[in-house]
């Protein structure tokens, strides 16, 4: 079920340095690329039909022809700040292979006629930020960064930049506005970074896998990147597989595989339990019942079609043994926490939701709070700069709609359906919670 | 030229401006609190959402450019449950401070809710709580529990004041308006954002409850308090005046104005005034009837320059009268009197020519400009070295209304001990005043009608707002007593009034 | 009044310069100023606007906006427990229970002795090894009490 093409020598040691990237045939098809036009690679980015990894999914060639057709510097961010609750993919590839990410920043940055790239990575990915950091000296020193690339006369400098702890700065003008010195608050759109992003110059900001992906479409064509996956979200896909499993962990597989499947490629449940629910894109897709489970499709359309989405390919699997209404307040406790303050429906709404399921979840709810989380959630959609607002109100409407029994047996016996009286040794209500 | 319709009206607006602009030019109603026309956008608010036809989403009308042809709306049913909703969120955190919050009145949030709300209100969790009555600096105090994070203030303090005092810390519902500790906000213009705040977050130290606004009313002038001639509303009921808020004027001072023309209003309540004329005869003060203090200066000067010539009676005047009152006395002294022996008192000669670039200067005189051209219509330079006390027998001292700004005062009246009659005409009450012989009380900008020329050359009119010494004069009634039949000019000026 | 190492000051000048705009180093220096100082504080604020001629202001709002920087003093190893989805599901929140009942300690407090202070994070993106913490700049996955007791006791 698996099949590796970006995480291929993934189990190697070697695989991080640049030596050893070479040596697994990394480093070539940067040569091929930086011969080629720009409009070139784009059009073949275009061909493949990728959509970015990242979470939103939107066509990376299309993104990419947004630039304006003037001189105007451009530049290339990298967003590694992967903070989506259930989401360490490109931690993998920044601790295993950061030249893999490098070699596709380089061809991207040629395809998009960038001089300067940033990876802008989270505060709290030490490890992997020294990781990376070596490795663009190494590039440096190896001459794949720098004045005059390969001999082609492409001069492109690449640095990294620490974000320093809010979720808020994996959305893309977010993560600018951090790059900016400012506090990493979104952006209005219009302009769009493509117009006028960073220091309001052309910007392309791409997920890190969307990046890597890049050099494979290269290597191989449109063709052999669309063998994988289905017509409208075509390749592989590296999954975040977390939760009530045996085998939690990253997978590379092709896009459209069955839900059910890739639980199973994880090893399955654990013994004895059923299962309830999947989050099938991070925190803010909207839950499935094990039910929806059964049906669904790995892709970006399928799970759309169902009411959710693919997201950042973040799978979490929810078993019997646990309570939605707890995993509810968890969730809402994140996104209050993250939310940015700018726009009032979403700082008032998530401190709202948040405070909501909590007195519920303390035995405090009312009866009327059920409709409440639904009516404040929908009315907190649409109307903001950014989609966390959305984030947050998607999965609080599919939770209280899909498991309802369990909030209404909360808010009545003023205890879990699933855990009972239960209550968190050493954590007191209010620490549970911020 | 883009044309568009708003709720059914047609509209021509500049190219590249916004809806926000359009509904504003058109002074057609829209809901906002971040928006502002003398800011940058900020889109924060989500207030002013509206109906674009042929959009499924609704649009924030502030950072949306008008297209040619586009259907726009702010009344469909759409557009009103998302305003409700946002004011709602808006309110949800917001503490029930209308009591006691001078906002009350001219609330943004009161004024929305007005229009847009009116539901009952389902937040039942307790309510974010914040700092209250923060001392921001020498003039602003903040409610950080109200303030509802527009950003106007942050944005003032950055592209206006460009002093950068403000920020936003924190985030999501902790996020709190305030300055780093060791630098308050003390810079020239901060309170405007008193002005900007759409809620009662930021409150005037000035002001604060000492009146509600319901029992205010407002007029328009033009502030005294230096050559700039920033346009002004002044607050005011039968008590006396409360409040100088700026008006916008495009050539003079866009949105703003400075903190020391705040306080203008304050010489010319009762207070601070002179309630009658007097005179000084040997130590012995006694209060006489403006009328009578007038005609007995103006036979003072006609038998003194009858006895010991034109030169031996002078004219002091400060930049601060209208154009229309120095026509009248320095007529008066040139054609008349037959004297030339008229001196120009500046507030501070060395800080005369000073400019901030923005909005201050230091010549505290809303009317220099008008002052020179009547001199200059006579041929007169006025320079104060001229003047010598020896000279003089009667000297008519048009006193400046805000002695703050005039440091030299007491020094001026002591030199002025040797002349044998010196006569104040003053709108305010100075005790380095009472040496002299004669005090008159005259008006003070607010009482009358009148043009000021500002430093830009630029003539503004302004309109009488009150009248709250009723024996007080203006320059020009005060020379029409003395100049013409008494009886017969002061009904004439009853009647012109 | 703090006052920013030699070293540190010399980097606090190169990142001034690094970047396009002279602000982005605002997010470095801060970092700096904490690995010298433990945390941010207003002293910290005012050298920098001193050093960097940022407006106090600016940098403020940068320091309180992100979580990384810490706005009270933490121990000598800050525990960083993540209490997001699959590490609650796993039993994250009931671990870092059992850290502050062990050590005696209010959460975000500090030990008396000054080694510990344990805080409730965010997702760490470390979600198929939970429940995890994070140890200053340490990563530790997989835990479970025996683990917890044992990495606490190892740390100096």
């Amino acid at each position: 079920m698996e099949v590796k093409i970006l995480t291929e020598h993934y189990d190697k040691d070697e695989y991080v340095t640049l030596k050893g990237y070479q040596k697994n045939g990394g480093y070539e098809i940067i040569k091929k690329a930086l011969k080629m036009k720009p409009e070139e690679i784009i059009q073949l980015v275009k061909d493949s039909g990728l959509r970015g990894r990242g979470g939103a999914g939107f066509p990376t060639g299309m993104k990419w022809s947004f630039l304006p057709k003037n001189n105007e510097p451009r530049y290339l961010l990298c967003n590694a700040d992967e903070g989506e609750p259930g989401t360490y993919k490109d931690r993998l590839m920044m601790e295993r292979a950061p030249h893999q990410l490098i070699e596709g920043m380089v061809i991207s940055a040629h395809a998009v006629q960038s001089k300067k790239s940033y990876i802008y990575i989270r505060g709290e990915y030490t490890y992997p930020y020294k990781v990376v950091e070596k490795a663009i000296r190494e590039a440096y020193d190896a001459g794949f960064l720098g004045k005059n690339i390969l001999g082609t006369g492409f001069d492109h400098d690449m640095d990294i930049y620490r974000g320093a702890g809010a979720y808020i700065c994996g959305e893309e003008t977010g993560m600018i506005s951090s790059l900016e010195g400012l506090k990493g608050q979104p952006k209005l759109k219009p302009p769009f970074p493509a117009v006028q992003g960073y220091l309001r110059k052309p910007t392309i900001v791409n997920n890190v896998e969307t990046l890597a992906c890049v050099t494979y479409i290269v290597k191989d064509g449109p063709q052999v990147f669309r063998k994988n996956g289905t017509e409208k979200s075509p390749g592989t896909k590296l999954f975040s597989i977390s939760g009530d499993l045996q085998k939690p962990g990253n997978y590379e597989v092709a896009l459209g595989i069955s839900l059910m499947d890739m639980i199973q490629m994880a090893g399955g449940l654990k013994p004895g339990r059923k299962l309830k629910a999947v989050i099938p894109g991070g925190s803010s897709a909207p839950v499935l019942t094990a039910e929806e489970a059964q049906k669904a499709k790995m892709d970006f359309d399928s799970l759309a079609a169902m009411g959710t989405m693919l997201g950042s390919g973040a799978v979490i699997v929810i078993d019997d043994s646990q309570c939605m209404v707890d995993i509810l307040s968890v969730i809402m406790s994140f996104y209050h926490h993250e939310s940015c303050g700018q726009c009032t429906p979403c700082r008032e709404g998530t401190g709202w939701l948040d405070k909501v399921v909590r007195g519920i979840v303390s035995g405090q709810g009312r009866v009327q709070d059920i409709d409440l989380i639904e009516t404040v959630a929908k009315n907190m959609m649409g109307r903001t700069i950014c989609a966390l607002s959305d984030a947050a109100a998607m999965p609080a409407i599919s939770f209280v709609t899909k498991f309802r029994d369990e909030f209404e047996f909360f808010v009545r016996e003023k205890k879990s359906k699933v855990k009972g009286d239960y209550k968190i040794k050493g954590l007191s209500d209010a620490q549970v919670h911020h | 030229m883009p044309k568009c319709t708003i709720n059914g009206k047609e509209v021509e607006v500049q190219p590249g401006q916004t809806i926000m602009q359009a509904f504003h030019q058109m002074k057609e109603e829209i809901a906002y609190y971040c928006w502002h026309p003398g800011l940058s956008v900020a889109g924060v608010c989500r207030m002013c959402m509206v109906d674009i036809e042929g959009n499924p989403k609704l649009q924030i009308a502030c950072n949306t450019p008008v297209v040619e042809g586009m259907k726009i709306s702010n009344r469909t049913e759409k557009v009103k449950d998302a305003a409700k909703w946002t004011l709602d969120f808006h309110l949800i955190n917001h503490p029930l401070d209308c009591p006691i919050c001078d906002q009350a009145g001219e609330c943004g949030l009161q004024e929305f809710y007005m229009a847009y709300g009116k539901y009952d209100p389902e937040m039942a969790a307790p309510k974010q709580k914040k700092r209250k009555a923060v001392d921001l600096g020498p003039t602003v105090v903040l409610d950080t529990e109200r303030c509802i994070l527009c950003s106007r203030c942050v944005r003032f303090t950055d592209e206006v004041s460009k002093t950068h005092e403000l920020g936003i810390f924190s985030r999501g519902d902790h996020s709190e308006i305030g300055t780093f500790e060791n630098k308050p906000l003390d810079n020239k213009y901060s309170t405007n954002v008193v002005d900007i705040c759409p809620v009662g977050a930021l409150t005037s130290k000035d002001f604060r409850f000492r009146q509600r606004v319901w029992y205010l009313k407002e007029f328009n002038s033009i502030c005294n308090g230096c050559s700039t001639g920033c346009n002004v509303k002044i607050s005011y009921n039968q008590m006396g005046l409360y409040r100088v808020k700026p008006v916008y004027n495009e050539k003079v001072n866009g949105h703003w104005m400075c903190d020391e023309g705040r306080e203008i209003y304050k010489p010319v309540n009762l207070d601070r005034r002179l309630k009658k004329a007097r005179t000084n005869s040997g130590g012995k003060v006694t209060e006489v009837e403006t009328a009578s203090a007038v005609r007995q200066m103006g036979e003072l000067l006609k038998s003194t320059v009858a006895k010991h010539g034109p030169d031996s009676v002078g004219l002091v005047l400060t930049g601060q009268y209208t154009n229309e009152e120095y026509e009248a006395l320095i007529s008066y002294f040139v054609k008349d009197l037959k004297s030339k022996k008229i001196f120009h008192w500046k507030n501070d000669p060395e800080k005369f020519d000073e400019f901030d670039g923005f909005l201050l200067r230091g010549d505290k005189n809303p009317n220099t400009a008008g002052l020179k051209k009547s001199l200059d219509a006579v041929g007169i330079k006025g320079d104060w070295k001229d003047l010598e006390p020896a000279h003089l027998k009667v000297l008519v001292v048009a006193a400046p209304e805000n002695q703050v700004v005039y440091p030299d005062t007491a020094a001026k009246a002591a030199g002025f001990a040797k002349i044998p009659s010196v006569i104040w005409l003053t709108p305010t009450r100075d005790t380095n005043y009472d040496l002299s012989q004669w005090q008159i009380p005259v008006k003070s900008f607010a009482e009358k009608n009148g043009t000021f020329i500002n430093a830009q050359g630029l003539a503004q009119k302004f309109k009488k707002g009150v009248s709250i010494v009723h024996d007080a004069v203006s320059l020009e009634e005060l020379v029409e007593m003395i100049s013409v039949d008494h009886v017969h000019s002061h009904v004439q000026a009853e009647a012109r009034l | 009044m703090f006052q920013l190492s030699k070293e540190g000051l010399s980097f606090v000048k190169k990142e001034l310069t690094r970047y396009e705009d002279k602000r982005s180093a605002v997010i470095p220096a801060l970092y700096r100023a904490q690995e010298e100082h433990g945390w941010i504080n207003d002293d910290v604020i005012e050298h920098l606007a001193q050093v960097m001629e940022i407006p106090e202001a600016h940098i403020f709002e940068v320091a309180t906006f992100y979580t990384m920087f810490n706005k009270q003093p933490v121990g000598k190893n800050h525990v960083q427990v993540c209490c997001n989805i699959s590490c609650a599901m796993a039993g994250g929140r009931e671990l870092l229970g059992s850290m502050l009942e062990k050590n005696h300690v209010g959460l975000d407090e500090v030990t008396k002795d000054g080694k510990f202070s344990f805080s409730k994070v965010e997702c760490l993106g470390s979600c198929g090894t939970a429940p995890m913490m994070q140890v200053n700049d340490d990563y530790y996955e997989n835990l479970d009490q025996k683990k917890v007791d044992e990495i606490l006791r190892g740390l100096k």
